[in-house]
């Protein structure tokens, strides 16, 4: 995977190429929001627009985290097993009253930050593929998950866990709120702070990054940890919306998580990437899904076309870069 | 001593070998002295049967692996062919000969489509892969949702078949890995994955047909699945959309276990075959023991874990 590592040539002016690369997605959202608004009459109804944001919210979360992980040159497969974990530890308080909703977050990212930190040490310390690594953290969580529920749904929530699926803060759904603050503070930390730059370093040349000062074993495992950490909080939003626990919360997010940042143009190779790209990412990928059902195709449709996108997205990035 | 230790040490394959064969020796005395039914000739008869089919899909894995790939569509493309296969030997039972070899053929080339878009492409073999099981899920599902078809009473004879006491399906897995070795050591096409593997610019500029290669895994893996789709259809009598899933992970850990290096290059395919032992060993005796299998789920885990911190740790030093 080397020989992709020449920067690309820097022009004054903003050539078409480069237009298109820092653009295309946007254009591709806008022309996809003005297809759906034309084939469906329902698209562009206020209701349905909250729906699909509402469903975008956590997966944007689990995705922000994500980001993190991809730049170095990882990945993270076990962020739909932590959300669901993350779901279940929140039925163990069996809290029937608000009270317990702080207590519930503190210890919801508490453990998820363990987890992450497991991960980031396996892949930066002893060297483990973050695929393999990743994807036995997912096993064991489910296993754990699994053991602690014998299987079956659990759903003693407190009441208010909803108000973070339907709740309005000044008019805005609450969970826009989260992941936009999410989105700025992280975006913040990426772009614009010193360690972000480290990120950026170490994710397109370890070793280079490590002789010019930086600690890349560090970088590594910080990442792993925000990407968990966002996953569980994504995995709480997403529980007030589901309302019941099931051992499956968040099923498929790894893949779409994935999938998501690639087509907002985050490298698989490392280094190269921007949040907020991958957040438009998460909003061509929801607007498809929505449009899949609005239109009546079977809802297996949605794979396929993932999977079309995926490998294109990739291929995409990759031909603008090569 | 030492001086064997850093033999071993020049030749990892073999140390890693001789970890896996004294796991399984240890789970072999250990299993005998927890339970009482485990060391008869019945249940490692069970045993043989139930590796088949992960075994299958794990030997394709190991030439991708080997390749410095790796397939994650493997889980969905079994699934399809049992779907395949159930169907058509449901609409026409009589078609034995012509339902197998045409799976066969269909999920040997959505394999070489997975390495011709890698190269095309030039896209990583992990999202090619992720992205193909996508699409052959979606479209199986689109298909048909629930398990259903049928196959006639040949094929599932064959599944449960005995030669002196062992299962006819397992003396085929034997012998398709014992095939597949010869073909990695001493064919050149079969030593060529090593290079491609081990350094694929550097094996480009030797000479060798770097591409024809890749698809040529792929493809293979891809009929791996298929004869695996072949297995589990005589066992289970039905073609289920969602069969497969579970084995594309699962595919891997033996893999990893004996001893294949992720990067490529590195391992072989007796490795693979001692892996599947031991992970089917392993979850058997769970089985006999009362371990739920949420916990052979974290014990899974664990031991992907540590398999391959103590390969790469080795390597690092």
């Amino acid at each position: 995977m080397a020989p992709l590592e020449t920067p690309l040539p820097r022009s004054r002016g903003m050539s078409v190429a480069s237009v298109f690369e820092r653009y295309g997605l946007i254009v591709f959202l806008l022309a996809l929001l003005l297809v759906a608004a034309a084939l469906s009459p329902t698209f562009l109804q206020p209701a349905n627009l909250v729906n699909v944001l509402t469903i975008a919210a956590p997966l944007g979360m689990v995705v922000v985290g994500q980001t993190f992980v991809i730049l170095v040159r990882g990945l993270d497969l076990s962020v739909a097993s932590l959300m669901a974990t993350v779901a279940v530890l929140a039925t163990a308080f069996k809290a029937t009253t608000n009270d317990a909703i702080p207590l519930i977050f503190v210890a919801a990212i508490a453990f998820s930050a363990v987890v992450g930190l497991v991960n980031g040490w396996l892949i930066a310390k002893r060297n483990v593929s973050p695929f393999l690594a990743t994807l036995a953290m997912m096993i064991i969580l489910q296993g754990v998950r699994f053991a602690y529920t014998g299987g079956a749904p659990i759903s003693t929530l407190p009441p208010g866990m909803g108000f973070l699926a339907s709740g309005r803060i000044l008019g805005i759904p609450v969970n826009l709120i989260t992941l936009a603050l999410l989105a700025i503070v992280f975006g913040i930390v990426l772009h614009r702070s010193r360690l972000g730059r480290e990120i950026f370093m170490v994710g397109s040349n370890r070793k280079a990054a490590f002789l010019n000062g930086v600690a890349p074993d560090r970088v590594i495992i910080f990442c792993y940890v925000i990407c968990s950490v966002c996953a569980g909080i994504g995995g709480l939003f997403l529980l007030g919306y589901v309302g019941t626990v099931s051992n499956w919360v968040g099923q498929g997010y790894e893949l779409d998580s994935i999938v998501a940042a690639v087509m907002g143009g985050v490298a698989l190779t490392g280094g190269r990437g921007n949040i907020f790209a991958a957040l438009l990412g998460v909003a061509v990928l929801v607007v498809i899904n929505n449009l899949v059902l609005l239109l009546g195709f079977p809802i297996e449709m949605q794979l396929i076309i993932k999977g079309i996108i995926i490998i294109g997205a990739a291929a995409f990035y990759r031909t603008r870069l090569a | 001593m030492s001086a064997v230790v850093a033999e071993f040490r020049r030749n990892r394959l073999s140390l890693s070998y001789v970890i896996v064969v004294a796991l399984l020796i240890l789970l072999v005395v250990a299993g005998g002295f927890l339970s009482d039914r485990f060391l008869t000739w019945r249940n490692f008869g069970n045993l043989f049967q139930q590796l088949v089919v992960l075994g299958m899909v794990s030997l394709g894995q190991t030439f991708v692996v080997l390749l410095g790939g790796i397939d994650l569509a493997v889980g969905s493309l079994v699934s399809a062919s049992t779907v395949f296969i159930a169907h058509f030997l449901e609409w026409r039972p009589d078609l034995l000969w012509l339902a197998l070899p045409l799976a066969l053929i269909a999920a040997t080339a959505i394999g070489a489509l997975n390495g011709l878009l890698t190269i095309v492409l030039r896209v990583h073999p992990l999202i090619v892969t992720l992205g193909m099981s996508s699409i052959i899920f979606g479209g199986t599902l689109m298909y048909n949702k629930e398990p259903g078809g049928s196959v006639p009473r040949g094929l599932a004879d064959f599944s449960y078949a005995k030669l002196w006491g062992i299962p006819v399906t397992a003396i085929v897995l034997v012998a398709v890995f014992a095939l597949a070795g010869l073909w990695l050591q001493r064919s050149r096409s079969g030593r060529s994955i090593y290079f491609v593997g081990g350094d694929r610019e550097a094996a480009r500029l030797n000479g060798l047909p770097v591409n024809r290669i890749v698809v040529m895994v792929y493809a293979l893996s891809g009929l791996c699945a298929g004869l695996a789709a072949i297995f589990l259809t005589a066992r289970t009598g039905v073609g289920d959309p969602r069969i497969g899933t579970a084995l594309t992970l699962q595919s891997i850990t033996p893999v990893v276990v004996g001893g294949t290096v992720l990067a490529g290059g590195r391992g072989g395919v007796l490795g693979t075959l001692l892996g599947v032992l031991l992970v089917t060993m392993l979850n058997n005796l769970l089985n006999f023991l009362n371990v739920s299998s949420y916990y052979q789920w974290v014990i899974q885990g664990l031991i992907i874990i540590i398999a391959v911190s103590i390969h790469t740790t080795r390597r690092r030093q």
